[in-house]
């Protein structure tokens, strides 16, 4: 059944779509939060919109694990 | 009949191919590339700096000027000693402008998946290659190291800063070798993040030509914009990452710590039992 199932169905294709969509998963709510917090910092406090530069530095970082989920989809077979 | 949908997957080149050999050397499309960007950036910038004027004019040489000005400020703030700060400014200045001029150079149209040698694109972005970038960020860690190693004074001064407190505590000793280890993966986490970010734009927008079609233009261009801020903002997160890593370590080199620094933990009583 495993074999029919391996043979018929194109596995790494499975594979791949898994590790995109669940390597996007933890930059997404990652960002997510960071720009809402930015917001909510210069909602609270206009002046701290000076502040984006530093902001987009932890969206980099953040970015850095989907991208790297991003690149490990080319080893898969 | 050609389907609606993608038949077959875009060519999507991640590694650099030799296009041709040089005196026994294979030359590949990504370093050619970054030669041309080089001479380009050289010649452009000996222009600019023949053309600067104290009252600004405008144009493309302001944009240098802001440019230069934006991270000359970035640097000198970021030590708490601001004429030591003044040193470093060159080199971040020149690894700044590099790297947006290679992003931005590799958008222009031809470059990646355009003009083919073979089965290779004959043009491929500098910074779109892990050779590349490994190069960069290993360079700017030596830079980082070498100074914050002259800040302190010797070496044994620079690797003392790894340790809270004695190194012979088995606690400390461990933390500081974390420490040196999170200093060493920085190389690789600076230059896979600009590489990453610059080979996958590379592929976004190979992928959204490719499902264009005939409407390639207009699928790839909102991924080009995309594109030139991600480059932009990519060569200012290298400069700010490296800047802070050097400032870190220089702004440490100061203050020495000794015992009777070390707040009092464990690592007190265990000195005086062993």
């Amino acid at each position: 059944m495993v074999s029919l199932i391996a043979s018929t169905v194109d596995t790494a294709i499975i594979g791949k779509g898994l590790m995109i969509g669940g390597g996007f998963i933890g930059p997404g709510i990652g960002i997510g939060l960071i720009g809402g917090n930015y917001l909510a910092a210069v909602g609270r406090n206009p002046e701290a919109a000076k502040f984006l530069g530093q902001a987009l530095v932890f969206v980099a970082i953040a970015e850095l694990f989907g991208l790297l989920a991003f690149a490990s989809i080319f080893i898969v077979k | 009949m050609r389907s609606l949908f993608a038949d077959s997957s875009p060519a999507v080149h991640i590694a650099p191919g030799g296009v041709f050999h040089l005196g026994g050397l294979t030359i590949t499309n990504s370093i050619f590339y970054g030669w041309i960007c080089s001479v380009v950036l050289i010649i452009t910038f000996i222009w600019v700096a023949r053309k600067i004027t104290v009252k600004p004019k405008g144009g493309f040489i302001q944009f240098v000027e802001v440019g230069a000005d934006f991270i000359t400020n970035l640097v000198v703030n970021a030590f708490d000693d601001k004429k030591k700060g003044r040193k470093y400014v060159p080199y971040f200045v020149t690894l700044f402008f590099f790297i947006l001029f290679n992003n931005w150079l590799g958008l222009v149209p031809g470059v990646g998946e355009g003009v083919h040698v073979g089965s290779l694109p004959l043009l491929r972005p500098f910074t779109g290659d892990l050779n590349a970038t490994l190069a960069i960020g290993l360079i700017t860690m030596l830079v980082v190291y070498g100074s914050s190693i002259r800040e302190s004074g010797s070496i044994r001064n620079y690797l003392r800063h790894f340790f809270v407190g004695n190194p012979l505590n088995p606690l400390y000793l461990i933390i500081g070798l974390l420490e040196m280890l999170t200093d060493l993966t920085r190389v690789f986490s600076l230059s896979l993040r600009l590489f990453l970010n610059i080979a996958i734009g590379e592929i976004v927008i190979a992928v959204f030509s490719y499902l264009g079609h005939v409407l390639a233009p207009a699928t790839a261009l909102p991924f080009t914009l995309l594109e030139l801020f991600v480059g932009a903002l990519q060569a200012y997160i290298f400069c700010v990452l490296s800047v802070n890593y050097l400032a870190i370590a220089v702004n440490h080199a100061h203050h020495d710590l000794t015992e009777e620094d070390v707040p009092e933990t464990i690592g007190m009583e265990m000195e005086t039992n062993g």
